[in-house]
C-alpha cells in the first residue's frame, strides 16, 4: 500500500503540481481523481471532512468527467476543500493542501466548463 | 496560567485547559457533537473548530490545549463555513425520518442542523451509511443513522465496562459503529443498560419498542396496569416541562394514562417494601449462615445480567430475589386479579434493562411473562403526546383505594431500609451507617463509587457496601477476588448515580449532567421528606403469605449466560 501511495504522490508531483506541467487540460480532471483514489489507503476514517469528503470530491469530479459539472460543482469542490482543513489529521489535511494548489494553479481549467458566458 | 484572546475578549487560564473550557469561562459556546466530558474527548467530528491565528489549520477545541498568545476566533466565516461543510457530509450519509425516530425532540444532531442552517446542495439527505438493524432484548440500533461519533463506544467501554460496541474501521472509508458484526446485542453481551442510548446524540440507538405493542394491547379486550417507578415519575416530570418537584403533575399524567386505556395505575411502593423485607430477611438468614462472602443485591436487572455474563463465578452471592417490578407482576396477576386471563402489566420505568428482564425464563410463571411489557419514560411521554391532551387543563385522576396505589413506606435508602430490617429482627437497636467513600466519586460516571460503612448489630461488626456504575462493579468484584476485607451485603446498581440515571429516562442534552442528577436526587428527596418512614403493614404480610406459601413467585435463579466473545 505504501509504495503505491508514494508513487501516486510522485506522479502528483510531476504532474499536477509542476507549473511546467505537460499535463493536459483534459487530463487534469482524472488525473486529480486518480490521485484521490490513490489516498484511499491513507485514509484512517475518523472524520467527516477527510473519510466522507474525499469521497464527495471524487463524485464531484466524475460530474466533470460526465460532462455534467456545473459552476455548483466547482464551488462545491472549492468548499469541500477548504474544509480539509478541518480534518483531524496530517491525511486529510495534506490532501485539503494539495486540492488548494490545483485550484490556485488550475482554476481555469475547472472553470472552463461550467462558465456561463 | 496562559493568556489568550477569545473572540477579542482576553482571559487569563490554567495551563492544560482546552479551548472548549477557555471558552465557556467567558460564556461562549461552542458546538459540540461527538465530545463527552471525560468520556469522549478524541476529536472525531470536527464540528467544534476553532480558528486559531498564525495556525494554517482549524483546530478542534474540544481536546486542543490553549497556549500562551492564542488568538481565537469560534465563530469566523471560516469556522462557520466549516462546520456547515461537515454536517452536511454527516447528513449526506443519514436517513432522515425524524417525525417518527426514536430520538424526536431529542435529536443533537438535529438541532444542530437547525441552528446551522444546513441547506442540501449537492449532496441532498442520505440513505445512510448501510441499511443494518441490529435487534436485542432490550435495545436496538438502526445503522442508517449513525454519525460515528464514537459516544456509545466511550460509554460502553469506560462507564458500564461491557465493550459491546467497538469502532470498526476495517473499511475506514465505510466504518461502523457496531457489536460483534453478524450478532444480536443479546449475543454480544450486552446488559442492556441503554447508557449508550442515552449518550448516542441521533436515532442510532434506542430503547427496544414496546410502544407498537402496548398500542394493541390497550386496543384489544385486556385488564391493562400500569406500575410505575418512582424514578420514572421525576423523569416524566422533566419529559412534560414541568417543575421537577411538582408532584401533583403525577395524578394528571395518571388521569392521561386512564384516558388512553388503562384501567388501573399503581405505584411500586408495595413491591418496594416487599422487596425491602424480603431481602433484610435474606441478609439476616445470610448472617446467621455465617456464609463466606457478601450477599449482593438484585433488584438491578443490569447489574444480574453482568454478572451472569462477566463474573459467573459469584452467581451464589446474587440475592435470590426478584426484583420489586417483576414481584408486582405477579402479584397483580396471580393474587390480586387471580383467575382473570386478560390482565395485562406494564412497568413504567427509568431503564431499559428491565425490558428484557421481563422476558427472562426464570422469572415466568406457568410459562407467562409476569410482566408484558416495559415501557421507558420517554416511551410512555411520547405516547401521550401523540394523543395532543390539554394537560394543563386535565383533571388530576382520582386515586384508587388500594394499597398499590400508595408510594413506598420505606425510605428511599434501601441499604438502609434492609439493614433496619436485620436490626430490628436481631432486637438490637439500629444505627445509621456512616459511609466512607473508597472508590471513585459520585456524579463522576467515568469511575462510579463504592461507598462503605461498618454496621453494628449488638456485638457483631459488618462491613456492607453501596456500588453504583460500572466502573465500581469491576472494582467491587476485584475487591471480593482480594479478599482483604470481608463483606456482608452490597447493593448494588450498575448505572452510575443509580436508576435515576437510567438507560430509559428523560433525555436533557442542554443540561449538565451532574445539574440532572442533583436535580432528580432532589426531587426525590422532597418526594420522602414529608412521608413518615414506616413498616409497609400491607407488604409485611404478603411477605409473610409469600414465604409460607408462594415461596416460587418471590425467588429466582441465575445460571452463567453465554455471548461470542471477540
Ligand atoms: S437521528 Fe435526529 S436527524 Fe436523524 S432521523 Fe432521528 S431525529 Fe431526525
Ligand atoms: S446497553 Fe449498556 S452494555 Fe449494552 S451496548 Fe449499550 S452501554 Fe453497552
Ligand atoms: S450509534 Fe450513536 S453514539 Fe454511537 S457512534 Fe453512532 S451516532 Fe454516535
Ligand atoms: S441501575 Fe436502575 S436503571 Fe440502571 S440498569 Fe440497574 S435497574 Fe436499570
Ligand atoms: S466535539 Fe470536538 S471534534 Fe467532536
Amino acid at each position: 500500500m505504501a509504495t503505491e501511495s508514494l508513487n501516486v504522490k510522485e506522479l502528483y508531483e510531476k504532474w499536477i503540481l509542476d507549473a511546467k506541467t505537460k499535463l493536459t487540460e483534459e487530463d487534469l480532471v482524472p488525473r486529480v481523481k486518480e490521485y484521490l483514489i490513490g489516498q484511499h489507503p491513507e485514509i484512517c476514517g475518523k472524520c467527516a471532512p477527510c473519510r466522507d469528503g474525499v469521497i464527495k470530491l471524487e463524485q464531484l469530479l466524475d460530474q466533470y468527467i460526465e460532462g455534467t459539472a456545473t459552476i455548483k460543482t466547482l464551488k462545491e469542490i472549492e468548499r469541500l476543500t477548504y474544509n480539509l482543513r478541518a480534518s483531524r489529521c496530517s491525511v486529510g489535511l495534506d490532501i485539503g493542501k494539495n486540492m488548494e494548489v490545483i485550484l490556485e494553479n488550475d482554476y481555469h481549467v475547472l472553470y472552463k466548463p461550467v462558465k456561463k458566458y | 496560567m496562559a493568556s489568550i484572546t477569545i473572540d477579542g475578549k482576553t482571559l487569563k487560564v490554567k495551563n492544560g485547559t482546552t479551548i472548549l473550557k477557555a471558552a465557556e469561562q467567558i460564556g461562549i459556546e461552542i458546538p459540540t457533537l461527538c465530545f463527552l466530558e471525560e468520556i469522549n474527548e478524541i476529536g472525531f467530528c470536527r464540528i467544534c473548530i476553532v480558528e486559531v491565528e498564525d495556525e494554517q489549520d482549524l483546530v478542534s477545541a474540544c481536546n486542543t490545549e490553549v497556549a500562551s498568545g492564542m488568538v481565537i476566533h469560534t465563530n469566523s466565516e471560516k469556522v462557520k463555513e466549516s462546520r456547515k461543510a461537515t454536517l452536511d457530509l454527516l447528513a449526506s450519509k443519514h436517513r432522515f425520518d425524524c417525525w417518527r425516530c426514536p430520538k424526536d425532540g431529542m435529536c443533537e444532531f438535529y438541532d444542530m442542523l437547525k441552528e446551522h442552517d444546513i441547506v442540501f446542495e449537492e449532496f441532498g439527505p442520505g440513505i445512510g451509511r448501510t441499511d443494518e438493524q441490529i435487534v436485542g432484548t432490550g435495545i436496538s440500533q438502526d445503522l442508517t443513522k449513525c454519525i460515528l461519533c464514537k459516544r456509545c463506544v466511550a460509554v460502553c467501554q469506560e462507564v458500564v465496562t461491557a465493550n459491546v460496541l467497538k469502532f470498526r474501521d476495517e473499511d475506514p472509508l465505510n466504518p461502523v459503529v457496531s457489536p460483534t458484526p453478524g450478532l444480536t446485542f443479546d449475543e454480544s453481551g450486552c446488559i442492556f443498560c441503554g447508557q449508550c442510548v442515552k449518550a448516542c446524540p441521533t436515532g442510532t440507538l434506542f430503547e427496544t419498542n414496546h410502544v407498537e405493542d402496548l398500542e394493541n394491547v390497550l386496543l384489544e379486550d385486556n385488564y391493562v396496569i400500569a406500575q410505575i417507578a418512582e424514578e420514572a415519575r421525576i423523569g416524566l416530570r422533566e419529559e412534560f416541562g414541568v417543575d421537577i418537584q411538582d408532584e401533583s403533575f403525577d395524578d394528571v399524567f395518571d388521569q392521561a394514562l386512564k384516558m388512553i386505556g388503562f384501567e388501573e395505575v399503581v405505584a411500586t411502593g408495595v413491591a418496594e417494601d416487599l422487596h425491602v423485607s424480603a431481602l433484610g430477611e435474606e441478609l439476616y438468614q445470610h448472617l446467621q449462615a455465617k456464609n463466606d462472602g457478601p450477599l449482593l443485591s438484585s433488584w438491578c436487572s443490569g447489574f444480574v445480567r453482568y454478572s451472569e455474563l462477566y463474573y459467573s463465578d459469584y452467581l451464589d452471592q446474587l440475592s435470590k430475589l426478584r426484583s420489586p417490578h417483576i414481584l408486582q407482576g405477579s402479584l397483580l396477576k396471580h393474587r390480586e386479579h387471580k383467575g382473570k386471563d386478560n390482565v395485562k402489566v406494564i412497568s413504567i420505568m427509568p431503564c431499559t434493562s428491565k425490558k428484557y428482564e421481563i422476558t427472562r425464563e426464570e422469572l415466568k410463571v406457568n410459562d407467562e411473562q409476569v410482566v408484558d411489557y416495559v415501557l421507558t419514560v420517554r416511551e410512555i411521554a411520547k405516547m401521550i403526546k401523540r394523543r395532543g391532551f390539554d394537560m394543563e387543563n386535565m383533571k388530576p385522576s382520582v386515586k384508587q383505594d388500594s394499597p398499590y396505589a400508595l408510594a413506598r413506606k420505606t425510605s428511599y435508602d434501601l441499604l438502609e431500609n434492609v439493614l433496619a430490617y436485620v436490626a430490628n429482627k436481631m432486637n438490637v437497636p439500629f444505627e445509621k451507617p456512616k459511609y466512607k467513600v473508597i472508590h471513585g466519586e459520585r456524579l463522576v460516571e467515568t469511575e462510579g463509587v463504592i461507598e462503605e460503612a461498618t454496621i453494628k448489630f449488638g456485638k457483631e461488626k459488618f462491613h456492607v457496601l453501596r456500588v453504583s456504575g460500572g466502573q465500581a462493579v469491576k472494582q467491587m468484584y476485584q475487591l471480593l477476588k482480594d479478599g482483604k476485607k470481608k463483606y456482608a451485603f452490597a447493593d448494588v446498581s450498575h448505572c452510575a448515580n443509580g436508576c435515576m440515571n437510567g438507560g430509559g429516562q428523560a433525555i436533557r442534552h442542554n443540561v449538565e449532567v451532574h445539574d440532572v442528577i442533583l436535580a432528580r436526587d432532589e426531587a426525590m428527596r422532597r418526594m420522602h421528606e414529608n412521608k413518615e418512614t414506616t413498616t409497609n403493614e400491607y407488604a409485611n404480610n404478603l411477605l409473610d403469605e409469600f414465604f409460607t406459601e408462594k415461596r416460587e413467585l418471590l425467588e429466582t435463579s441465575y445460571s452463567v449466560k453465554e455471548f461470542t466473545k471477540e
